[in-house]
């Protein structure tokens, strides 16, 4: 029985350490380049991929918070600019296909980097496999223009 | 000058320590009790059961049958109990890239549908497609790797 209790003690310090060591220097990194705006520049070099989408152009910024933040930290922030910028009801559920299949991408491939997965690899199938995803779905949404109308229509 | 250095401060070296102590916490407080669980699971009969009972869907994607247990935890509770769950079962590299990508796109199932339930799209299609995203992934995977 103690062997069993000193096994899973060891063990679970050990995978906490293992992931602290990547996940604090990357918050850390993360929080510098959102500081000093590259999340901004990082939303204007999706420009062109979300009007693949037919979707606007402004659709770029909620679309790389999700990526980066994720949607329980990232929804707020996600939700106010769709309606600052106006987006449609069309923009808003291809962001969130998108989204679904790949958020807060750092973090996640961060935890299972610190048990020896290819990080590269786990992070770009997962951003390639939600681009074609959203593509496909951008093809079967009709276009539509309706705004989203009040707050407590997505919250 | 000021524009290079735009808001960055020390308090955003501060920031970025704290939240990367505050995902640490988050996950230890999950981490920690699915470990000792999944650990003493290991020395009863119940992780044969298990096992065997799954076993021959887990071997579609290359993964023995206990590893249904990490994916379990990563969908029903979210992905820090499924990593507490793969840290305490022996597995190789192969075995945990391949669950890796089946929970990138699919985990805490209750949660994250909920919100995109808020944002109108159907519960049922969602979980429908990362389903379908991770059983997909999880056979590519396993052919490639």
């Amino acid at each position: 029985m103690f062997i069993i209790f000193k096994e899973a003690f060891i063990g679970s310090f050990n995978s906490v350490k293992q992931i602290a060591f990547i996940v604090i220097p990357l918050m850390l990194v993360m929080e510098i380049l959102k500081d000093m705006g590259v999340l901004d520049k990082i939303a204007q070099l999706f420009s062109p991929l979300v009007k693949i989408y037919g979707m606007k152009k402004e659709a770029g910024f909620p679309l790389v918070i999700g990526i980066v933040i994720g949607l329980s930290y990232g929804a707020g922030i996600i939700f106010q600019s769709a309606k600052e910028d106006q987006l449609t009801r069309r923009d808003l559920y291809l962001l969130t296909y998108f989204l679904v299949a790949a958020h807060a991408v750092f973090e996640d491939t961060a935890i299972f980097m610190a048990f020896g997965v290819n990080g590269l690899l786990l992070f770009v199938t997962r951003l390639v496999v939600a681009a074609l995803f959203t593509f496909l779905a951008s093809r079967w949404i009709k276009p539509d223009d309706t705004l989203l109308q009040n707050s407590s229509e997505v919250i | 000058m000021q524009d290079i250095n735009k808001g960055f401060s020390t308090s955003t070296l501060k920031r970025g320590i704290m939240s990367g102590l505050n995902i640490t916490w988050e996950l230890s407080k999950i981490l920690v009790p699915i470990y000792f669980i999944v650990t003493f699971l290991k020395y009863t009969p119940i992780i044969s059961w298990i096992s065997n009972l799954f076993a021959p869907i887990m071997n579609l994607f290359g993964l023995p049958g206990e590893a249904a247990i990490v994916l379990v935890m990563g969908n029903a509770v979210n992905l820090y109990a499924a990593v507490g769950a793969m840290a305490s079962l022996t597995l190789s590299i192969k075995e945990i890239s391949i669950l890796a990508i089946m929970l990138s796109f699919c985990h805490s199932l209750l949660v994250e549908t909920a919100l995109a339930k808020k944002i109108g799209l159907s519960a049922v299609k969602v979980i429908a497609v990362r389903v379908a995203l991770a059983v997909v992934s999880g056979l590519v995977f396993n052919i490639l790797l």
